[in-house]
């Protein structure tokens, strides 16, 4: 996997933006697998791998409720390396299945670095309780832009992480079509197994149960029926 | 007006220093901050306590935030005792924070991209994805234009305001659309993914599913989608260099 620097750059650019829209600042979806996995794809010129990508790491995204203070997983810079190895093989079956690896292991990593970032925050928060108390503005100021900035810094590392991922994959695992295709149906099968677990878990037994239900049976029907 | 179109924009990057001891509290500092400006010059001594109280702990949805922002705001500039404040901001962080899930986190969210990986799949391409972001930020921003207004027209009584809106019953409606639109997406996604394999590997992979879905019930809390992807990637690669 050799890119061209301009790619190199727009991909790192592209993974600090998501990874700072994930909770930072916009919040503007940005961060979402199938946006993340397209963009990219356009960028490496594979869209077609960016929305395979893309759409198998969304339906984990799906299963993941951001409530509180919870801990979930960051697929925003994960899925820039998982579409920058991707575009490399000629076919999504041969290449999603270890696309999918290195996008859960560093949206994994992802999360952990969130607990990171807050952590020292808090620290910083601590050193300037007296100005907040005293309601200085400019303190507050300053907290804000150097939390945002300190996620840029773990959104970077972690966009860096991902590339060199796909790039060592991309390099050296020489796999077997056979494998590369056991894979593909593997990641393809965890992440529908993720998706409707993430569904029925949040459905209950109410209204939303019965849609899902009516939506799944219905659409299943009419492909059934095409 | 300059005021409010500041704190608006503010207000998306409400969680930009979020910790766990404030919370949302120094992103609501920042968003009021424009908005409290003006009560320097005409109230300088309340200025600075103002500015204190609204960078305290706040924990709520960030895109109902402006809710909270506005009526502490407002009753900043009311002369509402700072105390009655201080309770009014506690008082409004669980029915935003549950209102605000149910309606983005548990709805507007997972209906809106559940609909665009089912478009997707149907061949819509990224222009599927490129509508989806177009149309849920201009909702999103209205919601927060929304609640900004609300909660500086309203002070103390937001509380009232946010019961009589539209946001209760359009919490539940979202649940509603992101049930059926999982639903849709779901099948869609399996036939656009396994269509190009044999019939024994979808079989296989759409067992696996089932087995995820079981292993996640079972588990309950324990269970974690990415750690169940990745072990089962690990022990297909092991069985594949065994049998070779």
């Amino acid at each position: 996997m050799s890119l061209e620097p301009a790619t190199w750059l727009l991909l790192l650019a592209w993974g600090i933006l998501v990874g700072v829209d994930l909770v930072s600042v916009p919040q503007a979806m940005l961060a979402r697998p199938i946006v993340v996995g397209t963009v990219a794809g356009a960028i490496l010129g594979d869209v077609e791998a960016g929305l395979r990508v893309g759409v198998l790491l969304e339906l984990f995204a799906l299963d993941v409720l951001p409530v509180g203070a919870s801990w979930y997983p960051d697929y925003g810079p994960a899925t820039v390396g998982a579409v920058a190895y991707a575009s490399v093989l000629p076919a999504w079956e041969q290449s999603l299945g270890v696309a999918c690896a290195i996008g859960l292991t560093v949206g994994l990593l992802g999360g952990a670095s969130l607990q990171w970032v807050r952590h020292r925050v808090v620290r910083d928060l601590n050193m300037r309780t007296n100005d907040l108390a005293a309601g200085r503005s400019a303190a507050i100021r300053g907290l804000q832009y150097r939390s945002i900035g300190r996620d840029a810094v773990r959104s970077a590392g972690l966009t860096l992480i991902a590339l060199g991922l796909a790039e060592a994959a991309a390099r050296w695992l020489a796999l077997d079509p056979g494998t590369s295709h056991t894979l593909t149906l593997v990641a393809i099968g965890c992440g529908l197994a993720a998706v409707i677990g993430g569904a029925l878990r949040s459905a209950g037994r109410g209204a939303r149960m019965r849609w899902f239900v009516a939506g799944a049976a219905g659409t299943a029907l009419l492909l059934g029926i095409a | 007006m300059n005021r409010r179109l500041a704190a608006l924009r503010r207000l998306y990057a409400i969680q930009g220093a979020w910790n766990y001891e404030r919370m949302l509290g120094v992103g609501m500092g920042y968003a009021a901050e424009p908005l409290l400006e003006e009560l320097a010059r005409s109230n300088p001594s309340r200025h600075p306590e103002a500015v204190a109280r609204s960078a305290e702990f706040f924990n709520s949805h960030p895109y109902l935030a402006g809710l909270a922002l506005g009526a502490s705001v407002r009753s900043e500039y009311d002369g509402t005792p700072g105390a009655h404040i201080s309770r009014l901001r506690t008082a409004l962080c669980s029915p935003l924070g549950a209102l605000g899930d149910q309606l983005f986190w548990a709805g507007a969210v997972p209906a809106s991209v559940a609909a665009t990986v089912a478009v997707v799949t149907l061949g819509a391409g990224p222009l599927a994805v490129a509508a989806f972001v177009l149309l849920f930020n201009a909702f999103r921003a209205w919601v927060a234009w929304w609640a900004l207004r609300t909660g500086l027209d309203s002070g103390t009584s937001v509380g009232a305001a946010i019961r009589q809106s539209w946001l209760p019953r359009a919490a539940h409606l979202a649940g509603v659309a992101a049930g059926l639109a999982i639903g849709v997406a779901v099948p869609l996604a399996a036939v656009w993914y396994l269509a190009p394999f044999s019939r024994g590997g979808a079989a296989g992979a759409l067992a696996l599913a089932a087995g995820g879905v079981i292993a996640a019930r079972l588990a309950g809390p324990m269970y974690a989608a990415p750690r169940f992807a990745l072990s089962a990637l690990a022990a297909a690669l092991i069985f594949r260099l065994a049998i070779r």
